[in-house]
């Protein structure tokens, strides 16, 4: 019986949603073959069993969260195993202690912060889901009545869990966070190869090879503890291993022997009774990820059901639901809406037309809109910001980082152009093209969705004069764009035809005024009416 | 492109044994070594200058023992150094053939070539035949030290040379001088002596070993030295050296005047530095410290998480056991087992004539660390019959213990057969031993060994074979607090 376990999804990825089975009990799967579509934060991954073998038990119902490095799959392995399910189990005899305590975790809690103090507010976390942290590393800031302490973790590990967020008071002994394993053994390497696996879409096909690490590295449990050897402790060579492999701090044993010696059964009741590991107290379900608000959950009664279809509310629609629901309940909208004469931006964008040809793409008007936004948003700087409310405080960013929407077969996602400040409109323009055909292919990487600063929503090409778009959270505004027309103006006491084109700002009213978003939209009109103002601000 | 589950860089006694002991957890491994298998230790250090001293020994003593012996030799030795360094040679070629089989053995992938990081994914690996990229997930960094060079003395392994160049020198040289008094310098110097050298050695402490041993075994060593007729220069800083009509001037300042010292070779011991500006370490951010040794954890872990540093370059003491010792921990803990560097002493051995081999801690250590009430005493080699019997009476046994407890706290010997006499003493400290255990472990006659359970014996204030005082009750046990 061999176990297959969810592989490593991406940097900083810890858990995935199980959308659905592409096996069941009883198939039988070759080497490779993929078993499941995991949907993490926003991309939809298949994972593939690195051996061949008979589908024995199937862990996870679709809609449920699985962490990275759970057991999703068992199975029987049949004649074909391939090598690297035979290097899988010939690890096994070697590591007998790998395999007791890889489920080990340890809680770390807050310490004693001075005298009579009981409590203190989280400010941060100095590390992240997934670091390797060392015995003695800083974790975290917490402030008291007086001063701000920085908390160190006791042992070493991998930082699973946190139980508070910023903001939080906690009181002293309560349990912050939880580690897991010693060294995240694979974490790291996935971080730099990133350029790599951009030629391969998803992270599955690094899939087996990390799964084979896996069952013989998710080791080490409980904590490294200082050596022996630079205090006076007193006990064998052989009694300190044992001590350590069992995780037992040797360091804190009275000893019963000669001199103090700690002796093998001081190590082994030890380890019977109040051992210094706390295990982990189980922590049973698994939020999805984002917000841990509690919004109503009525149930809808059916009255007709028989002329209803019921499906899970799973996958990205899930996903895209938390996240409107959170924005709308967090952020106070407030949208502006007019229209502005494009007629030189239509003729300046055919005139280029052939030149984006040429050089292999398509001006559409979306990254020249993209630029007039972000000369605008440096003049607004409020409008690139997010609200810390934790830390009651307003961050304002320095990059310029542009989201667009963009509708796939499975619902809204939005990709991301970084630093979109810095690339030309023909860069943009391929980056655009080719971020929008990975969307509606679900090949998008969930790095390739984060970090937008703003967003900008184009459904003019669908149709409708002007919508109220709700933030992308934690963003503060949203740019809407709308049909291009033609129509009829007075000018100079004549009767002309012009372009003109619809926006809308939507922003967050706690940051953003009525009248600053006017000013803003003026401005911002200023440019798209006349891109000769836009090119004079071009980098 | 080859990927390996763990890749070694180095393939001297810490690296070889980490990527044995990592096959034989049973990943996919590859060991790069740029030079022959074994390294430094086994090519350039420890085995061959090992090979040269027991061969001057025997010469040595065939020249000076042997008569009171009543072994005469008729028309004395001669000394065909170019047979003495082939066999010399052929030692080192067994033992780096020895490793190639063993590493063969266990199905570790050995990759000729000199690797540099090109990311912290894969390295880069040079040979001959051209380029090729070896991709890990675990990398062990096993790369060592090599001798430190000094101003105006710039190695050309003929005259100028470090210990690699010594010890390929194939006829005798006439005069040498040998800048640095530590222990690489002092082995050389003495064998060089034997074979009949003018040998100065300029050291810049006021003594020999300073800091590095106890200061009883230095000074045995020193007497016996110049007693060989091996010159030293203490307080001495070599400032140059200049090409002369018949060899080198080697200019030395004394006490702020300039002396002029003629030899044919000069031999630059001064110490060895971690190569930690090697294969693109800090290129791909791997930190080390000022003085070039990674910084790694008590696991040997570096600040990249899946990037291990093993052996010199990872810190002192830079000795080939501790390198050893550390790869076959890497290795564990890469395979899931809880370990870290948990060791109370790493024994030091000192090829000197006589040998000098210490574990645990010097008597300034122990105080140092809060032992302020010592029991420290020595029992002389020339009190034990097998070292009388071998003609080899040089050296002494000393213990320190603590007085509270009678916990073993360091052993130094100097005199027969240290190197091979310490594993017990390494032993004894390790299992946390007191003078008692030592003291009452029959030790079997005649042997070095029994210099051990005596020197306990001692320090408890009633050994058998030297006078000491009346015992007043201090045999007892009961008076130690448990």
């Amino acid at each position: 019986m061999t176990d297959i376990k969810l592989p490593e999804l991406g940097e900083g990825v810890t858990e995935g949603e199980l959308v659905k089975w592409l096996v069941k009990p009883g198939d039988t799967v070759k080497a490779d073959q993929t078993v499941a579509e995991i949907m993490t934060d926003k991309a939809t991954v298949e994972v593939p069993t690195p051996v061949a073998g008979t589908v024995k038990e199937l862990l996870f119902k679709p809609g449920q969260i699985i962490k990275v490095e759970s057991v999703i799959v068992k199975l029987e392995s049949g004649a074909a195993a391939t090598a690297s399910a035979t290097t899988t189990t010939a690890h096994k005899p070697s590591t007998p202690v790998a395999a007791t305590q890889s489920t080990a975790t340890v809680d770390v809690k807050l310490p004693e912060l001075g005298e009579g103090v009981t409590e203190g507010e989280l400010v941060k976390w100095t590390v992240n889901i997934g670091d390797t942290v060392k015995a003695d590393q800083t974790v975290a800031e917490i402030m008291t009545d007086k001063a701000t302490v920085e908390v160190p973790t006791p042992v070493a590990g991998v930082v699973k869990e946190f139980k508070f967020k910023k903001g939080d008071v906690i009181k002293v002994e309560s349990v912050i966070l939880t580690l897991s394993g010693s060294a995240s053994t694979t974490a790291q390497p996935q971080a730099h190869t990133n350029g790599h696996a951009a030629k391969s879409t998803t992270t599955t096909t690094s899939a087996a090879p990390t799964l084979m690490m896996a069952s013989t590295t998710a080791t080490t449990a409980a904590g490294i503890f200082p050596p022996v050897a630079d205090s006076k402790v007193l006990a064998t060579p052989a009694t300190r291993r044992l001590a350590r492999e069992m995780g037992v701090d040797i360091n804190g044993l009275p000893g019963s022997g000669l001199a103090g010696r700690v002796t093998r059964e001081d190590v082994l009741s030890a380890k019977g009774g109040s051992a210094s590991v706390t295990k982990g107290t189980g922590t049973g379900a698994v939020s999805a990820g984002t917000p841990t608000m509690n919004f109503p959950k009525p149930a809808y009664n059916s009255t007709n059901a028989a002329l209803e279809e019921r499906v899970d509310l799973v996958g990205i629609r899930k996903k895209i639901a938390q996240n409107m629901q959170m924005s709308k309940a967090v952020i106070p909208h407030f949208t502006l809406m007019d229209e502005v004469d494009v007629t030189q931006l239509v003729a300046i964008r055919d005139s280029v037309k052939d030149f984006a040809e040429k050089n292999g793409t398509k001006i559409t008007y979306l990254p020249i809109v993209m630029k007039a936004l972000i000369a605008t948003i440096k003049e607004f700087p409020m409008f690139n910001a997010s609200i810390d409310d934790a830390n009651s405080q307003i961050v304002y960013k320095k990059y310029f980082n542009i989201g667009f929407a963009a509708d796939t077969p499975n619902g809204l996602v939005v990709p991301v152009i970084k630093n979109a400040d810095q690339k030309t409109i023909l860069e943009i323009s391929k980056e655009i093209l080719d971020l929008s055909k990975r969307a509606r292919d679900g090949k998008l990487k969930p790095d390739e969705m984060k970090g937008s600063t703003i967003t900008i929503t184009n459904i003019g090409s669908v149709g409708g004069m002007y919508a109220t778009p709700i933030i992308n959270h934690p963003e503060v505004a949203i740019l809407g764009m709308y049909k291009i027309q033609d129509k009829p103006v007075i000018k100079d006491g004549q009767l002309a035809a012009i372009k003109v084109m619809n926006y809308t700002i939507t922003a967050d009213h706690r940051l953003i005024d009525g009248a600053v978003a006017a000013n803003f939209l003026k401005s911002f009109f200023a440019k798209i009416q006349n891109p000769g103002v836009l090119m004079m601000g071009l980098t | 492109m080859q990927n390996f589950d763990i890749v070694v860089i180095g393939s001297g006694p810490g690296g070889y044994v980490a990527a044995i002991r990592s096959a034989q957890l049973g990943f996919k491994t590859a060991i790069i070594e740029k030079e022959a298998l074994g390294g430094v230790c086994l090519n350039v250090g420890c085995i061959p200058s090992k090979a040269m001293i027991t061969a001057t020994h025997l010469l040595h003593k065939a020249q000076h023992d042997f008569k009171t012996m009543g072994l005469n030799i008729k028309g004395g030795i001669d000394v065909d150094m170019k047979t003495l360094v082939s066999w010399k040679q052929s030692v080192c070629d067994k033992m780096s053939g020895g490793v190639n089989q063993l590493l063969k053995g266990n199905s570790v992938t050995v990759i000729k070539g000199t690797a540099d990081f090109k990311t912290t994914q894969e390295l880069t690996v040079k040979s001959s035949t051209g380029t090729d990229t070896v991709k890990a997930k675990y990398f062990i960094i096993a790369t060592g030290s090599r001798p430190i060079e000094i101003p105006g003395f710039a190695f050309d392994e003929k005259d100028i040379c470090s210990s690699t160049g010594a010890l390929a020198f194939d006829t005798i040289p006439k005069r040498v001088v040998t800048i640095g008094g530590g222990y690489i310098g002092l082995e050389i110097s003495s064998y060089l002596r034997k074979l009949g050298t003018e040998v100065t050695v300029v050291e810049a402490n006021t003594s020999l070993l300073s800091g590095v041993v106890d200061p009883e075994c230095a000074q045995v060593v020193a007497r016996k030295a110049e007693k060989a007729g091996i010159q030293f220069k203490f307080g001495a800083k070599a400032k140059g050296q200049k090409k002369a009509k018949d060899g080198y001037e080697v200019t030395v300042e004394i006490n702020g005047k300039d002396e002029v010292i003629k030899t044919d070779k000069i031999l630059v011991t001064v110490g060895r530095r971690p190569n930690g500006d090697q294969a693109n370490i800090k290129g791909v951010g791997i930190q080390t410290d000022d003085r070039g040794f990674i910084k790694v954890d008590a696991q040997r872990r570096t600040n990249i998480s899946h990037i291990f540093a093993i052996g010199d370059i990872c810190g002192q003491p830079m000795l080939a056991h501790k390198a050893s010792h550390e790869g076959v921990m890497v290795a564990e803990i890469i395979s899931g087992i809880n370990r870290v560097y948990d060791a109370k002493t790493v024994p030091a051995v000192v090829f000197t004539d006589p040998e000098i081999a210490s574990a645990g801690m010097t008597e300034a250590e122990c105080k140092a660390k809060g032992y302020n009430d010592l029991m420290i005493s020595k029992f002389p080699f020339a009190a034990n019959g097998r070292a009388v019997s071998m003609s080899e009476t040089d050296g002494f046994v000393k213990m320190i213990a603590d007085k509270k407890t009678h916990i073993l706290l360091g052993v130094h010997i100097v005199g027969p057969e240290a190197s091979n006499l310490i594993s017990e003493a390494a032993l004894a400290i390790e299992m946390g031993a007191r003078l008692e255990d030592v003291a009452l472990t029959i030790h079997p006659h005649p042997t070095l060994g029994e210099t051990m359970m005596e020197a306990a014996e001692a320090t408890l204030g009633h050994a058998i074979h030297i006078i000491q005082k009346p015992l007043g009750g201090a045999h007892k046990t009961a008076t130690v607090t448990k």
